[in-house]
């Protein structure tokens, strides 16, 4: 076992260094050039060759390729080239509002999908059934940033029930920031029950047509305690998987809906550093997101690991 | 009402009390702009969002008032100017203050002046005229020029590449603290959620009325925010929900959406700029002045415009580089070549000029839509007069760096609100992309930079503008206007390309 995990961590390295070069690579090869950006539009070429001089951007790829590396050896991600701070303070400045976004969705999304699916699962081929597949294929359908308009209409604008977009102003209250991620959270939720909703009642599906459910009711248990005791408990292991790795998605994917809404987060970080160029932002996000995404990989496997004995051998 | 206008009025007016300082001190408004200023250092950027936070407080000697005429802002007066228009000798106000609470001193003026010259692309392009700057006392600065140069005062007036004063212990580069004079200071910046500003108590306007830029600026506001808010749908959200009292930089097809509201209004700056598309005369099919004619013999000015804003409410025809209203405005060398859309002329012009089919790289970026809209007009207009056209349709980022080299481009697609100075239009230098050099434009160019009797410089910026049309290294397409939207709350707003919010105030 302790050789499995060795091994997976090796893994790990190697999938995170392989990241690291690719975004390194694609970063600079693609066209654009942060200086041009920073000076406006009527920098002279000599004004944008001193700055990138001064960036060093400059030198030789492999240069600032090697320079790269050792920085993250030191776990230094670099400085913004815009925002005159660190890009690990950047990114942690922009982690909380993704953060709650990212909750907020996912428990709107489950809260909406797993009843549904169960019931949908447990009723198949009803009128309810057919309704939420439906419902559930317009939900996937729907584009995140639609869905956040129509809603900023309606709650903020006719019905000034939220604002409209940003994260509070300065000393904003938590619950002020909070309050800020209600429209958002509501559109991305929507939009992620549908693949939940569907796992689930596949899952339920599976679950409900095994053996044990079949002996549960032969013995007589009430249906109410064989669907949410006996199928729903082994049901939810692959949704649990879908969560999590929708919320990874979330993390570094809500780039539409916080910039429809004005959301301060990772999402929109990354999007305005690439129309601008933040090679260093760029690099450490991405490479963030990679972790995170390796990181929960492996935390499934190791889950896999605890509840299934054959991975071991 | 008569006891108001015959004896509080003149009291008010006794005491020095003009209707701003009427107005309600505190409050706090909310601006919605474009997006992220890249910096807060003006020198070293001529964005336009820069140049909107930054005015607020950064300052410069002088500034533009409200018929853009230069006029004095840190500096006491306007300057003293001898020795054939070589010397300029500025008093300098000697009740302004940094907003650390040091005095302005000569010596901050030299230094920051130096810094400019060093850095900022406006004072690099002034540099090479520049002989020396030196204080001559703590209230006196002395710029000596090489030779006459008419256009320095409006360079050290504007905002954006700006000469603003900076104390000479705080202006290292990049600039990590912006300590300026200005009405308002930097208080906290948060990227992509606020710029907060707030008043400076220490502030001393200048005396009288506002005027432009220019006459009293006094800071009514307790503070300003400015919010970033990139999408433009959400900025008309935001605009009609109340959340923000400005909002800057909006679709031109909200208007009618924005006119029946009660929380915000709409604010048309008209007219606030110009398209245009700049040739690359050094290099490619449009190196040859023939084949730069036949495009703008081709073109349908009218129609491109129409695609580009709707409706005549947000655009007009104007085949001169400044509208009416301005001293600028001249219509010589335009007649018989604007809006011309004549295939069978541009054709001739094409076989004269030897045109080999290679196609015509028209590089435009959507990040401002009605660019690639007028490119995708054009395109229709230029295939009818028998170019081949290779739209190259990239970020706004990739245009920039791509317009820096010759061998890229043939044309590319840009706009400008109407600077107050000639001599600030980006294409008129060599050195700026297009790299238009030729005998007549250094002959026509250098007389106008050189003058500096206003009225003759009038008559030599005709001559300028007719070399514009003969050699044609960019098109004019027309002037349109810009949208924004306020609060009926705020009051005081001037519509400009550059708002400010100093001498505003918040209906309670």
């Amino acid at each position: 076992m302790g050789r499995y995990v060795l091994q997976r961590l090796l893994g790990m390295l190697v999938v995170m260094f392989v990241v690291v070069t690719i975004v390194f690579v694609i970063v600079r090869i693609a066209p654009g050039d942060p200086a041009a950006v920073m000076l406006g539009p009527d920098a002279t070429p000599q004004d944008i060759a001193a700055l990138r001089a001064r960036l060093g951007l400059d030198r030789p790829l492999f240069v600032q390729y090697v320079f790269f590396l050792a920085q993250l050896i030191r776990g230094d991600l670099g400085e913004s080239i815009f925002l005159n701070q660190p890009v690990l303070s950047a990114l942690a400045e922009r982690a909380e509002p993704t953060f709650f976004l990212t909750l907020f969705s996912i428990l709107i999304a489950a809260v909406i999908a797993i009843p549904i699916g169960v019931l949908s699962a447990y009723k198949r081929g009803s009128l309810f059934d057919q309704t939420a597949t439906t419902l559930a294929m317009l939900a996937a359908s729907i584009p995140s940033f639609w869905l956040g308009l129509l809603l900023i209409q309606f709650f903020a604008v006719r019905f000034s029930l939220f604002p409209v977009s940003g994260y509070g102003g300065p000393g904003a209250s938590f619950a002020t920031r909070l309050s800020h991620l209600v429209l958002p959270a509501f559109a991305l939720g929507v939009v992620s029950s549908a693949l939940i909703l569907r796992f689930t009642r596949a899952s339920m599906l599976d679950v409900l047509s095994d053996d044990y459910v079949r002996t549960a009711r032969s013995k007589g248990m009430g249906e109410f305690r064989v669907v949410m005791k006996h199928a729903f408990k082994n049901a939810l292991i692959p949704v649990l998987t879908v969560i999590g790795l929708t919320a990874a998605l979330l993390v570094s994917g809500a780039v539409v809906t916080e910039t429809v809404f004005g959301l301060p987060g990772v999402g929109s970080l990354v999007v305005s550093a690439v129309l601008r160029r933040d090679y260093p932002i760029i690099q450490g996000a991405l490479l963030i997101i990679a972790a995170l995404y390796v990181l929960i990989n492996f935390l499934i496997d190791m889950l896999y690991l605890a509840v299934d004995p054959r991975v071991r051998y | 009402m008569k006891l108001i206008s015959r004896v509080l009025l003149p009291a008010l007016l006794a005491l020095g009390l003009s209707p701003v300082s009427a107005q309600t001190s505190g409050g706090i408004a909310n601006v919605a702009t474009i997006g992220e200023p890249p910096t807060m250092d003006p020198m070293v950027s001529t964005a336009d969002l820069v140049g909107i936070v930054t005015q607020h407080f950064f300052e410069t000697l002088f500034t533009f008032d409200k018929n853009w005429k230069v006029t004095p802002l840190l500096a006491e007066s306007m300057p003293e100017i001898t020795e054939g228009g070589k010397v300029y000798t500025i008093k300098l106000r000697r009740d302004v203050t940094f907003h650390d609470g040091s005095p302005m001193t000569a010596d901050d003026v030299v230094a920051s002046l130096k810094r400019w010259m060093e850095l900022a692309s406006r004072g690099k392009q002034t540099a090479g005229n520049i002989d020396k700057v030196e204080a001559v006392d703590p209230g006196t600065v002395r710029i000596t020029l090489k030779a006459p140069y008419a256009p320095l005062l409006a360079l050290l007036a504007f905002n954006n590449s700006a000469a603003v004063i900076m104390p000479a212990k705080k202006m290292e580069n990049p600039l990590k603290e912006p300590v300026g004079t200005g009405p308002y200071m930097l208080k906290d910046r948060k990227a992509d959620q606020y710029i907060q500003l707030v008043r400076y108590d220490g502030y001393k306007p200048r005396q009288g009325e506002p005027d432009g830029y220019g006459g009293a600026r006094k800071p009514v506001l307790d503070e300003i925010r400015f919010v970033p808010v990139p999408d433009p749908n959400t900025r008309i959200e935001g605009a009609i929900s109340g959340q923000f009292d400005y909002v800057d930089a909006l679709p031109v097809e909200s208007y009618d959406r924005l006119k029946g509201q009660q929380t915000t209004k709409p604010v048309v700056l008209k007219p606030f700029g110009w398209p245009v598309f700049v040739m690359n005369t050094k290099q490619g099919n449009m190196a040859n002045v023939d084949a730069r004619m036949a495009v703008r013999m081709a073109l349908n000015m009218e129609d491109m415009l129409a695609a580009a804003f709707g409706s005549t409410e947000f655009y007009s025809l104007d085949a001169a580089m400044y509208p009416e209203g301005y001293v600028w405005h001249t219509m010589a060398g335009t007649e018989g070549r604007y809006n011309v859309a004549d295939a069978d002329k541009a054709k001739a012009l094409l076989k004269k000029a030897n045109y080999d089919g290679s196609p015509v790289r028209i590089l435009t970026s959507r990040q401002y839509e009605f660019h690639y809209k007028m490119a995708q007009v054009a395109a229709e207009y230029l295939k009818q007069a028998g170019f081949k056209v290779d739209m190259q349709v990239v970020d706004w980022a990739t245009l920039t760096q791509r317009r820096a080299d010759p061998a890229l481009w043939d044309i590319y697609i840009t706009h400008s609100p109407f600077l107050p100075e000639p001599a600030l239009i980006g294409q008129l230098s060599e050195s700026s992309p297009g790299w238009w050099s030729t005998p007549a434009r250094k002959q026509a160019v250098d007389a106008f930079n050189t003058e500096s009797d206003p009225q003759k410089r009038v008559a030599l910026w005709a001559d300028v503008q007719k070399v514009m049309y003969d050699e044609t290294p960019s098109i004019k397409i027309g002037d349109f206007n810009a949208l924004a939207a306020q609060s009926p709350k705020l009051e005081g707003v001037v519509p400009a390309p550059w708002p400010y919010f100093w001498n505003v105030s918040i209906k309670k």
